[in-house]
């Protein structure tokens, strides 16, 4: 008989779930075979140990203390509470923006010359922002003709800053090499 | 509805007093299976308290349908095993000589000889324990201390019932090699088969 055909019959035995006839088997084998038994005999003695090892108990304040760790849950479900409302609202708020938006300017943009005035007036918008940026462009160009010493400083000062944070870099994150 | 169902229902509710009950009634196997796992007084304290507190936030998730033991004793076997996977990150080894367990150096009720004993079967099963790998050793303690059938130990570890009767199998095998190195013979009457 194999080994492992013996082993199974082990843990079959240790579980109480041998048969009487595997049961017979088992114990001719033992008698036979001289390193199964002493394989049986330390799995028995191990069984028997863990069996008869009772379970370790805490320290006598452990309940106490475990309790004191607790965190609060009224307190959290109330935040979670919190949180799934604001949640709630943040998708409806959209929708009522909408709902209060068709309500106001439905009727307006229903009159036949509303679309024309509502373009007219985005074009209005368009040409005052193109000249004012245009205004803003053409000033700054006339300042670095009139004082061109300005950027030249500035681009200076930039690359000293650049210089200096990456010579602060290597020094600080770079490893020393031991020699 | 038993005493234990009332208890969660209240702590669910956020009744702090209520799970004190749940933490002392199961206090005592969640701690064995910590320390069992781990080894170590302090850790087992540290992952039996650790246990408790991820049950109780977490008791919308558990489903009355099983047993609340077997939900508690996989929360606190997972966290074990993390911990353990930590330690082999930090090069630590479960082998190392540890501190005994703070109760039974403490317990004066039984008598030196006594005690002595006690401490040396308590470091003789850690020992032995020490030596199986950490899912194995999770099979063998449930199944031993916790006295959990392969169903139940397969509902902890969250894995089949052949994958259990295998691990146990292994774990047994390979303490019995343990024990034959180490010439365990039990008393001449219990080595009957």
């Amino acid at each position: 008989m194999e080994h492992d055909e013996i082993y199974t019959m082990m843990m079959d035995a240790l579980d109480g779930e041998l048969s009487a006839t595997d049961h017979g088997e088992l114990e001719s084998h033992l008698r036979a075979c001289l390193f199964c038994a002493r394989e049986w005999q330390a799995l028995l003695a191990i069984d028997a140990l863990f069996r008869q090892t009772p379970a370790l108990s805490p320290a006598v304040d452990f309940a106490q203390r475990t309790l004191a760790r607790l965190p609060n849950r009224r307190y959290r479900l109330w935040i979670i509470s919190a949180v799934y409302i604001l949640l709630l609202l943040s998708g409806a708020l959209p929708l009522l923006l909408v709902a209060w938006a068709v309500s106001r300017f439905g009727p307006i943009m229903s009159e036949p010359a509303a679309v024309p005035d509502l373009l007219a007036s985005i074009e209005r918008t368009l040409q005052v922002t193109g000249t004012v940026m245009r205004a803003l462009l053409s000033a700054i160009g006339e300042f670095l003709i009139q004082q061109p010493a300005v950027p030249g400083w500035l681009l200076v000062m930039a690359g000293i800053v650049f210089l200096w944070s990456g010579i602060y870099q290597q020094l600080v994150s770079q490893p020393r090499q031991v020699q | 509805m038993n005493e234990e169902q009332v208890w969660l229902e209240q702590a669910r509710q956020g009744d702090k007093a209520a799970f004190g009950k749940i933490i002392e009634a199961y206090q005592t196997p969640v701690y064995n299976l910590a320390y069992r796992m781990l080894n170590n007084a302090g850790e087992a304290e540290e992952a039996a308290q650790e246990a408790f507190i991820r049950a109780y936030t977490r008791l919308d998730s558990y489903d009355p349908a099983h047993k609340f033991s077997t939900w508690l004793l996989s929360i606190t076997s997972n966290y074990c095993i993390d911990q353990i996977r930590k330690r082999r990150a930090l090069l630590l080894s479960i082998d190392e000589p540890l501190a005994p367990h703070p109760a039974l150096m403490s317990d004066r009720s039984k008598g030196p000889e006594a005690q002595l004993m006690m401490n040396q079967q308590q470091e003789l099963v850690q020992s032995l324990l020490a030596e199986l790998a950490p899912d194995y050793r999770q099979a063998v303690v449930l199944r031993y201390w916790h006295e959990m059938s392969y169903e139940e130990i397969a509902e902890v570890m969250d894995t089949s019932v052949s994958a259990i009767k295998s691990r146990l199998f292994r774990a047994r095998r390979q303490l019995a090699e343990v024990g034959v190195a180490m010439d365990l013979s039990p008393a001449l009457e219990e080595a009957v088969v």
